[in-house]
């Protein structure tokens, strides 16, 4: 209401007494402020932190979590691609986060800046080291301490077209990257596809493990054991690896030029629409490939053991990601006790079951890494729509850990990614890539 | 006159200057200036005190001052001279396209044709467009397996496969300038119309009595009095184009190997990705710096008035 143009609070006149009371209560609240801030701080709630993935399981686990405990707990979740600058930002500025996921690229950087802490002093949730894949808890150690448990796990896949390779005259999948090679030309002559191999090789966060993949397969490595650059080596490096990939996109044309602005995502779409014969990509991008929904290939994507090089193996590489605490939590004896809970409600069982990671795979076809879901009845029929199970189980034993997780490992890669690609554009040979790919490494490693 | 009386004369002038509407002008400015202290002076300047120091965002417990060393790193890092490479063509590039699609384009929107409002109004889409959508536009029309171009050149015969363009690195800084021209055009050609309209008809006059052809008349009148347009487009475009990163972040990000690998972008990998604040405030100040100066020699040349 507007009394002589004056809205209505103006135009009422203040007491003496009511001028007094406000007073006096403002007094009491500015003295009494920071004892209520306290006890609020006493109850506030955890803070978890993930990347953008199966949210709506996560948020319903939590409630779950919410529900049974009595614990208040706040979600935030930002995209993977952002995912270490959002975290690292968070860190450097201390905004609360209790628990959260890491990947175990980035777990020593993090543990060495003191924003990650061990979770092996709980007990209980060490016992669930018993059910993982040893791979899976040595990925989650750094320097003898274990900093979480499993969220979810998986391989890089070699994936071929069943159809494409019958239509070609072939009756099995390459054993070797030659014969990958050697079929890969048989396809293009018959006009099957013009690029039967799909590679990313596009600057993003998945290009180490492709390169590990090819790496490993090639029977070589990136660092030797004291985590010496051996990249550059000619029989133990990356460089026939590297060797391969400039052959087939400059030499036999199997794979496409644009495979250096070619991102994960891209070059599952360009499977999916049936442009490829052969892929390197993520196994568990295997539900997709075969889902008739969202694939023109859906049951034709088969997966074969990982082509091995002259001196190569069946390898492949691993990675994992897991639930994490931060040291910002583990100051807090109660907060820490909490988080360890919530993280064994994610990362362990939750009421005697492994809900969460059997909800992520149901949902998502994102692996586990605890063994005992491999028995589940519900588990085995999922892979029977879309894989291979015993196919898995073998290259999953033969998946390997990235040998170049180190506190540097971000600024690396940067160089290492960008050499590689000087080589496929055919500006450098691989030797001289590798070369500066290794100097850059032995630099930053001088420099930690 | 006296000592006594020299101070106060100054002292007379000083109230002068501060009287009562200068120090009213000073209260109600003092807002305004304590806001702009917090949001640009002070980042400013704690940047270049981050600059001197070995700041890395992984490593917080260990920062030690290293004086000029970020500075002396940055000019001996081989990538850095290549990102200066980069932005120079892609510079040049842009800013000589803009200037010249932006002449042409003032000069018809001059002349007077039915239509005239409707096209300028059209011609003004591409500049209201954000930078963000105007990349992921243009990475769906190059992208090599599905994008529009390829397919237009292909139902077109001009070519026979599709051709990859942002991964081809002999491409990919034009294809990105000729982004950055599309969306860059339309302001350039609203300011140099505003100059050429701003020419007095007499000139032109004049020059026909004197029998100087359309030609003539371009290059002895239109031109030259066109020069502050000129000496504004360059010095504006030129900062944009230089310091420009949006295209780049979401078309190439930095890609092929180092082929659109640019100052900005080397500034955005040592700071955001590597989290090396003190060499990333060292790189930012140097890019400051050469855009200062190139506005500066551009102002002193073309904006010279004979």
């Amino acid at each position: 209401m507007v009394s002589h143009g004056k809205p209505s609070w103006l135009a009422s006149k203040l007491g003496r007494r009511e001028f007094l009371k406000a007073t006096a209560f403002a007094g009491a609240a500015a003295v009494g402020a920071p004892r209520l801030f306290g006890a609020a701080r006493a109850a506030e709630p955890l803070t978890m932190q993930t990347w953008s993935a199966a949210v709506d399981v996560v948020k319903s686990h939590l409630a779950a979590f919410e529900k049974k405990t009595g614990v208040h707990v706040d979600y935030g979740n930002a995209p993977w691609a952002q995912y270490r600058e959002t975290m690292v930002t968070k860190f450097a500025g201390g905004a609360p986060v209790d628990m959260l996921w890491v990947s175990d690229a980035w777990l020593p950087e993090w543990a060495e800046a003191g924003w990650i802490a061990p979770i092996d002093g709980y007990d209980f949730l060490m016992q669930y080291n018993a059910d993982v894949v040893q791979f899976c808890t040595d990925s989650m150690t750094y320097n003898g301490r274990q900093y979480g448990l499993t969220y979810y796990t998986d391989f890089m896949g070699f994936l071929y077209d069943a159809d494409k390779l019958a239509a070609a005259g072939f009756s099995a999948p390459p054993k070797s990257w030659d014969e990958v090679v050697e079929q890969s030309l048989v396809m293009k002559q018959k006009r099957i596809a013009e690029f039967p191999m799909m590679l990313s090789m596009a600057q993003e966060s998945w290009l180490i493990e492709f390169m590990s993949a090819l790496t490993f397969s090639h029977g070589g490595r990136f660092t030797d054991a004291d985590g010496k650059a051996i990249m550059q080596h000619a029989k133990d490096g990356a460089v026939s690896a590297l060797q391969w990939v400039v052959d087939a996109v400059r030499k036999h044309e199997i794979v496409s030029p644009a495979c250096v602005e070619t991102g994960e995502l891209a070059g599952l779409k360009a499977v999916s629409a049936g442009n490829h014969a052969f892929a390197l990509l993520p196994k568990y991008r295997l539900r997709v490939l075969n889902d008739p929904a969202q694939s023109k290939v859906a049951g034709k994507i088969k997966q074969a053991l990982m082509p091995m090089g002259p001196n190569g193996s069946h390898a492949t590489v691993g990675w994992m990601r897991f639930h994490g605490m931060t040291a910002q939590s583990a100051r807090d004896k109660a907060r820490a006790d909490e988080t360890a809970r919530l993280i064994e409600w994610f990362g362990g069982k939750a009421d005697g079951q492994y809900t969460f990671q059997k909800l992520v795979f149901l949902d998502a076809g994102s692996d586990f890494a605890v063994k005992p879901l491999y028995q589940d009845p519900d588990v085995q029929a999922a892979y029977a729509k879309f894989a291979d199970f015993n196919m898995i189980q073998q290259q999953q034993t033969l998946a390997r850990q990235k040998d170049v997780i180190k506190p540097w490992f971000g600024e690396w890669s940067e160089v290492n990614g960008a050499a590689w690609q000087a080589a496929i554009l055919g500006n450098v040979t691989p030797e001289a890539a590798l070369d500066q790919s290794a100097k850059s490494w032995m630099k930053l490693k001088s420099r930690a | 006159m006296s000592t006594f009386d020299a101070t106060a004369g100054r002292s007379g002038a000083a109230k002068r200057r501060f009287g009562y509407e200068e120090r009213s002008a000073l209260l109600f400015l003092l807002p305004v200036m304590t806001v702009l202290m917090a949001v640009a002076v002070f980042p400013i300047l704690y940047s270049l005190y981050l600059s001197f120091f070995d700041v890395k965002l992984t490593r917080p417990n260990r920062t030690p001052f290293v004086w000029f060393d970020n500075y002396i790193d940055v000019f001996e890092t081989p990538l850095f001279w290549t990102s200066v490479l980069r932005t120079v063509s892609f510079t040049v590039i842009s800013v000589a396209a803009v200037t010249v699609i932006a002449l042409l384009v003032s000069l018809l929107l001059n002349e007077k044709f039915r239509g005239r409002r409707l096209l300028s109004t059209v011609l003004l889409i591409p500049w209201a467009i954000p930078y963000v959508a105007d990349a992921l536009m243009w990475k769906w029309i190059y992208d090599s397996g599905y994008g529009a171009l390829n397919g237009l050149l292909h139902q077109l015969g001009f070519i026979d496969k599709y051709v990859v363009w942002l991964g081809d690195q002999n491409k990919t800084i034009w294809l990105i300038a000729n982004a950055f021209v599309w969306k860059e055009v339309p302001l350039a050609a609203i300011l140099l119309l505003v100059t050429l309209k701003a020419i007095p008809e007499d000139l032109y006059q004049a020059a026909k009595v004197d029998g100087a052809t359309v030609w003539r008349r371009f290059i002895h009148i239109t031109l030259p009095s066109m020069r502050p347009g000129f000496m504004l487009v360059l010095v504006y475009e030129t900062m944009v184009a230089i310091r420009h990163f949006d295209l780049f972040f979401v078309l190439t990000e930095g890609g092929p190997g180092d082929a659109s690998h640019t100052l900005s972008w080397h500034i955005y990998v040592e700071t955001f990705r590597s989290l090396s604040f003190g060499a990333g405030a060292a790189m930012s100040y140097i890019l400051a710096l050469i855009t200062f100066a190139l506005a500066y020699f551009i102002i002193r040349t073309v904006g010279r008035v004979n």
